[in-house]
């Protein structure tokens, strides 16, 4: 084994992916996370993993459609060799997946089961029940601890990431706090791989965990990181509606043919079984009937939105539509489903095999973070393609290499050498919308694909010669020093007294999370965002004005929370700001002041930089060579209420 | 999820206040000690969105100010297992427990404990390292050839992916060791692998010896599971079974390691 | 108001202050408890089945066989009275028992040997648990936990019961009675009488000590062998599990009902009339003994 170290900070899918990845390749590892690894966030992924299949690829379906479909389904915002390169190895991650033990579903014949997804006219989900997340980082966790028992990987775990260590213009360590004992320590590597997810509390209550704050990426991004397309923004269309958090409803309910409908008439008082057929408004598939229930994620939930919040039509004339799932077997929703409508049943206490749910859309997913680099593959035609005839025959195979040179010590670095940004933290796969399923694809692939370039970096270029461990403690102590003394500010004068509102960190992570969801979710403003940028400010100052209740050493976790909110304010920053340079709609981004997409202009990446407290946005191009750009409508046609109820049909129902 | 409509919840009081009455504990070696909070709760509530309230504004119902409770949460809902505790005597996840059912009139309480089988970190938070440390005990992998592309797993029928579907949704709570009266506190890691294992562990064995590549492991799953704490340790309180969040069969898991754990001792005994 | 403001001492093997990698395996200088672990456990197992729960239902069928012999004895030859038939079909059990006296010493010492291997063991193995029936009232748990007791309080009453009939420990039997294999069911009736005359208080705290001891013993023995059947993975989807719990449930009842049978028969039975019949029946020892007591 060399006497080279690299820190993974999170132990999601994308964290374990590449610790698997590095230590058996006999590197040994350092694996942060502030929860045990298997209760990381990527355990609530319900739907399932898209890869193309032999049953799809024998429907005329490819790689290379998956790509397209990709590109497409995010408005074309993402540089398209990246993602090449993760839809042409998907079905080798899907084997190994399935070597690792992951209990995918099963055809009578002892295949792995497919189901429809968002975005795509072809059965291309894998799927284990609906806690496909869950499998997939159990059967990853497991790989880690056999290398853990090995002593080839070390788990820190309620070790919370504060800060990078740079040192000869590289990333050479971390320093981070145990949540239990408080102890603030740094630790040496010679690359450090951020995997630290989303960060949805930024938006208050949204589907993701407690502890998808963003904090780490953005203490990064104060660090010098650079962050790409902060303001996409991911809306899921289907939650549940809760007191603590919004409950995720897969986009499996609507893949295995859940309908989406409101009644015709507004604030219809009847229950949805005494409501006939004619009656009920399915908006979805009158509007999108190529598509029906599976749009794309964000057209689902502007649709949503659009019926409740400006047309008063929401069931009850509250925010909330129906999803229906009655007019199948139950036993076969037990099959498919059970995990998800066991969630719903235990949290609003009605069973969704015989109640149509009730949902509204929530903040689900960042396709923003971290802004990284990449090689180009060898695949470059002289021209791009037009749009991908949906069937037809791919031009290229899937040969490794082709979207992204494989082991290219760039791939996935941050602007900062040595600083790695994978899985939802890595802004690179997902464009302006990301599709569903490919989530837990970009992160597996991030894992093992870029772990690869990870290693070559700590061979190849600056760790080979000058490892971490001979570094002068010099730029060690100094974070150390910078994070103890930000610390002492928060404990100082911490005491049960300090209860006034406009200083609680609680009461400004509130306030936080009530005014970027009703400024910068699904329909964005000028006027909005730049009062929001004020509501920020205002918050800001009120935070470097603020007292803890508890100033204890030990598991304080009003004070680790009471951190989090401050870098959160710096992210909430950039997404609002993101969001207001961005004159145009695309993707998950919707103004409602420049409603059309603009590719002149805004067919680029937004960069978000931080120095000295302020944060600047730019826009930088894009690499499109390979697909030309075109209207993203999925078929739209037009609808209302009070059409004449064509025959409701759902291409997915079917 | 029963198989027939659904039977409607008992109607709670709107705009009622709660009590709840909470153990704490400053660290690992201080006393626990009790206080009770008064939490207005709107409709929709859980134990957690109760607990931020708390945490929010943490004022006892004597009107103390006091530090904010500590508790371990994560996915709010019933995947991840970090909110597990002890709810009015009965181990639970948190985010799951909704009020509605539990205080459903003006002045109900509810106590919460942290579990008592594991060592307490601060308050409501318990270290179950314990439990990950077993799975490692147990070797609860599939010993792959590395992460290359070397082709697709083995087939599976669908009734088999079913069967192991179930026992591999096991978060890892540790709701069947806290009910188990066999299972016990153990701060001393030394007596760690000769106390009961549990039947968190031993499930995970069942599932990993059952998988074609992951029987590779079993005569050493079954080293571990026939020895001291092994399974042998299981009084057969079935506690397990009734608490388990993800109704994982986990006394037909015990019954089957001890079947194997029966034909493995025979095995070694003519064979060596 | 409590306020933490230094973290707490840790104890020194507290389990995070150490670091371990590697998943540990036994260590090899463990002791004969751990080095035989899995031995001993089903070899406990196993003797609460075979010998001592085989024995029990022999043991309940011999004396029960004072109340059913009536309806299994055809030859009343000896006896004029119907109700006495059921005691001369006891009196030939025990006669039968008693003349295999090698085999019988062989039978007990093993007995023995496997009573005391259970039981010590059963009180090792008690010792790791620990009760939670208050919090969680599940039939189960209620089941593990009277597996417990009956555990305790039958070894007791096993104590008692060889002690006061076999060894003689007459200062323990109200009225003094001395137990004799030849007068079996005589004196067994005046000891749970609490003496040759009427039914006595002490008699039927005797008795009571008797139908308890015999229900905690048969409950014992039918819930283990239920659990024994999981243990050794005979019975293992819950289905299975279900079914034969049923089956232990009826063999125990059964056993009950022998057992509730046996005492209640002697209780109510005629010392003197018994004696008659076993004077009758009896061997010229016994005659002897008896001729001599006059």
């Amino acid at each position: 084994m060399s006497q080279h170290r690299v820190i993974v900070v999170g132990g999601g899918l994308a964290g374990l992916a590449a610790a698997v990845r590095i230590a058996e390749a006999g590197t040994h590892v350092d694996l942060f996370s502030l929860v045990p690894v298997k209760r990381s966030h990527s355990v609530c992924a319900q739907g399932g993993i898209n890869a193309c299949n032999e049953v799809a690829r024998q429907q005329g379906y490819s790689e290379y459609e998956h790509f397209d479909e990709t590109i497409y389904g995010g408005d074309f915002l993402a540089d398209q060799h990246p993602v090449l390169e993760m839809a042409n190895w998907a079905p080798r991650i899907i084997d190994l997946l399935d070597r690792m033990g992951v209990p995918f579903n099963r055809t009578g014949e002892g295949n792995r089961d497919l189901r429809l997804f968002g975005g795509s006219l072809f059965k291309r989900t894998h799927f284990a029940g609906a806690t496909t997340g869950q499998q997939l980082i159990y059967a990853l966790d497991e790989q880690v601890r056999r290398y853990e028992s090995e002593g080839k990987v070390f788990k820190h775990e309620f070790q919370e990431f504060l800060w990078p260590v740079m040192e000869q213009g590289r990333c050479v360590g971390i320093v981070a706090q145990d949540m239990r004992t408080m102890h603030i320590r740094a630790f040496r590597a010679d690359a450090v791989i951020m995997a630290t997810g989303g960060c949805g509390l930024v938006f208050g209550k949204s589907t993701n965990s407690i502890i998808c704050t963003g904090a780490a990426a953005a203490r990064c991004f104060r660090a010098g990181a650079w962050y790409g397309n902060p303001e996409m923004i991911q809306v899921h269309p289907t939650a549940i509606p809760g007191a603590d958090k919004l409950r995720l409803m897969s986009e499996s309910a609507r893949g295995e043919g859940g309908r989406v409908w409101v009644p015709r008439k507004a604030k219809d008082p009847r229950a949805p079984k005494d409501i006939p057929e004619s009656e009920r408004w399915y908006f979805l598939e009158e509007k999108y009937p190529a598509y029906g229930n599976i749009v794309p994620r964000d057209i689902a939930t502007r649709e949503i939105f659009d019926v409740c919040v400006n047309q008063g039509m929401g069931v009850y004339g509250e925010n909330q539509v129906y999803l229906d799932l009655t007019h199948k077997d139950p036993e076969y929703l037990t099959r498919k489903l059970g995990g998800i409508l066991e969630i719903y049943e235990k949290f609003v206490g009605e069973d969704p095999r015989f109640t149509p749910m009730k949902i509204f859309p929530a903040v689900h997913y960042s396709m923003g973070g971290l802004w990284t680099t990449y090689t180009k593959g060898s695949y470059n035609p002289q021209t791009a393609l037009t749009k991908h005839k949906s069937g037809s025959p791919a031009p290229i195979d899937a040969k490794v290499g082709q979207g992204m040179q494989l082991g290219a010590v760039n791939n996935s670095m941050t602007n900062i050498p040595g600083l790695y940004a994978f899985g939802e933290v890595n802004f690179a796969y997902h464009g302006a919308n990301r599709l569903g399923a490919n989530a837990l694809l970009s992160c597996i692939f991030d894992g093992l694909f870029c772990g690869v370039s990870v290693l070559n970096f700590i061979r190849n270029e600056a760790p080979g010669k000058n490892p971490a461990v001979d570094l002068p403690a010099g730029a060690y102590d100094a974070v150390v020093q910078q994070e103890t003394a930000k610390m002492k500010h928060l404990l100082d004068g911490a005491k049960p007294a300090n209860q006034d509102a406009s200083t609680n960190p609680y009461m400004i992570g509130k306030e936080l999370g009530e005014e970027m969801t009703a400024a910068c979710t699904v329909v964005r403003t000028e006027a909005r965002l730049k009062q929001c940028l004020g509501k920020l400010a205002e918050l800001k100052d009120r935070y470097s004005r603020l007292r803890l209740a508890d100033g204890a050493s030990w598991t304080n976790q009003s004070f680790g929370y009471a951190r989090s909110v401050g870098d959160m304010l710096v992210l909430a920053e950039a997404i609002a700001l993101g969001a207001l340079e961005r004159r145009e709609s695309r993707g998950a981004h919707y103004r409602s002041d420049h409603t059309g997409r603009d590719d002149g202009n805004f067919m680029k990446t937004t960069l978000a930089r931080h120095a000295n407290g302020v944060t600047a946005v730019e826009f930088v191009p894009i690499d499109a060579s390979l697909i030309l750009p075109t209207a993203r409508t999925y078929g739209k046609k037009d609808s209302s209420p009070n059409a004449a109820a064509a025959p409701a049909m759902a291409s997915a129902a079917s | 999820m029963t198989a027939t409509a659904q039977t409607p919840r008992r109607t709670a009081t709107p705009d009622r206040t709660v009590t709840f009455r909470i153990k704490r504990c400053d660290g690992p070696g201080k006393p626990s000690y009790w206080q009770d909070f008064r939490v207005k709760v709107p409709k929709n509530s859980n134990v957690i969105s109760c607990l931020q309230q708390i945490a929010a504004e943490p004022v006892t119902a004597g009107g103390e100010r006091v530090t904010p409770v500590v508790w371990d949460s994560g996915c709010l809902e019933e995947v991840c297992g970090a909110c597990t505790m002890v709810i009015n005597g009965k181990v639970r996840q948190s985010c799951s427990c909704l009020i509605d059912d539990y205080a459903p009139a003006d002045g109900d309480v509810i106590t919460l404990e942290p579990m008592s089988k594991f060592p307490v970190v601060r308050d409501l938070w318990v270290d179950r390292s314990r439990l990950f440390h077993n799975l490692a005990r147990i070797k609860a992998w599939v010993p792959i050839d590395g992460t290359y592309d070397l082709g697709a797993g083995p087939k599976e029928t669908p009734a088999s992916q079913a069967t192991h579907y179930v026992l591999s949704t096991c978060m890892s709570c540790g709701c069947c060791l806290e009910a188990c009266p066999q299972f016990n506190l153990e701060e001393d890691r030394d007596q760690w692998d000769s106390s009961f294992i549990g039947a968190h562990a031993i499930s995970q064995a069942r599932l990993f010896n059952a998988h074609p590549t992951g029987s590779e492991l079993k005569p050493d799953r079954l080293d571990v599971l026939m020895g001291e704490g092994g399974v042998n340790d299981c009084g057969n309180a079935q506690n397990c079974v009734q608490v388990c969040p993800k109704h994982i069969p986990l006394t037909e898991s015990i019954a089957s390691i001890g079947r194997q754990v029966t034909l493995h001792a025979i095995s070694k005994f003519f064979r060596g | 108001m409590r306020l933490v403001t230094v973290a707490p001492a840790l104890p020194a093997n507290f389990y995070w202050n150490r670091t371990v990698t590697q998943a540990e395996t036994s260590a090899p200088n463990a002791g004969f408890m751990a080095r035989h672990y899995f031995l001993l456990r089903r070899l406990h197992s196993l003797s609460g089945i075979v010998p001592i729960g085989l024995f029990l239902i022999n043991h309940l069928l011999t004396n029960s066989s004072a109340a059913w012999g009536i309806l299994a004895s055809r030859e009343s030859e000896h006896s004029g009275s119907w109700a006495m038939r059921g005691f001369e079909y006891f009196w030939k059990e025990v006669r039968w028992i008693n003349t295999q006296v090698p085999n019988l010493i062989l039978i007990e010492v093993a007995l023995w040997g496997a009573i005391a291997f259970h039981s010590i063991l059963g009180f090792y193995y008690a010792a790791t648990g620990s009760v939670n029936t208050d919090r969680y009232a599940y039939q189960g748990n209620w089941r593990y936990r009277l597996q417990r007791i009956s555990g305790y309080l039958g070894i007791l009453f096993i104590f008692y019961h060889v002690a006061t009939l076999r060894w003689g420990w007459t200062f323990l039997v109200p009225g003094g009675t001395q137990w004799s294999q030849d007068f079996a069911a005589s004196t067994l009736a005046m000891v749970l009488r609490g003496g040759s005359s009427g039914i006595t208080f002490a008699g039927l705290a005797v008795s009571l000590a008797y139908f308890l001891g015999v229900t905690l013993l048969v409950f014992h023995f039918a819930n283990g062998l239920w659990t024994a059947a999981i243990t050794w993975g005979i019975t293992i989807s819950a289905n299975s599990q279900r079914r034969f719990g049923y089956a232990c449930f009826g063999l125990g009842a059964a056993m009950m009902l022998m057992g509730w049978i046996s005492i209640f028969t002697f209780l109510v039975a005629d010392p003197a009339k018994v004696r008659e019949v076993e004077t009758r029946l009896g061997s010229p020892r016994a005659v002897a003994v008896q001729a001599g007591d006059k």
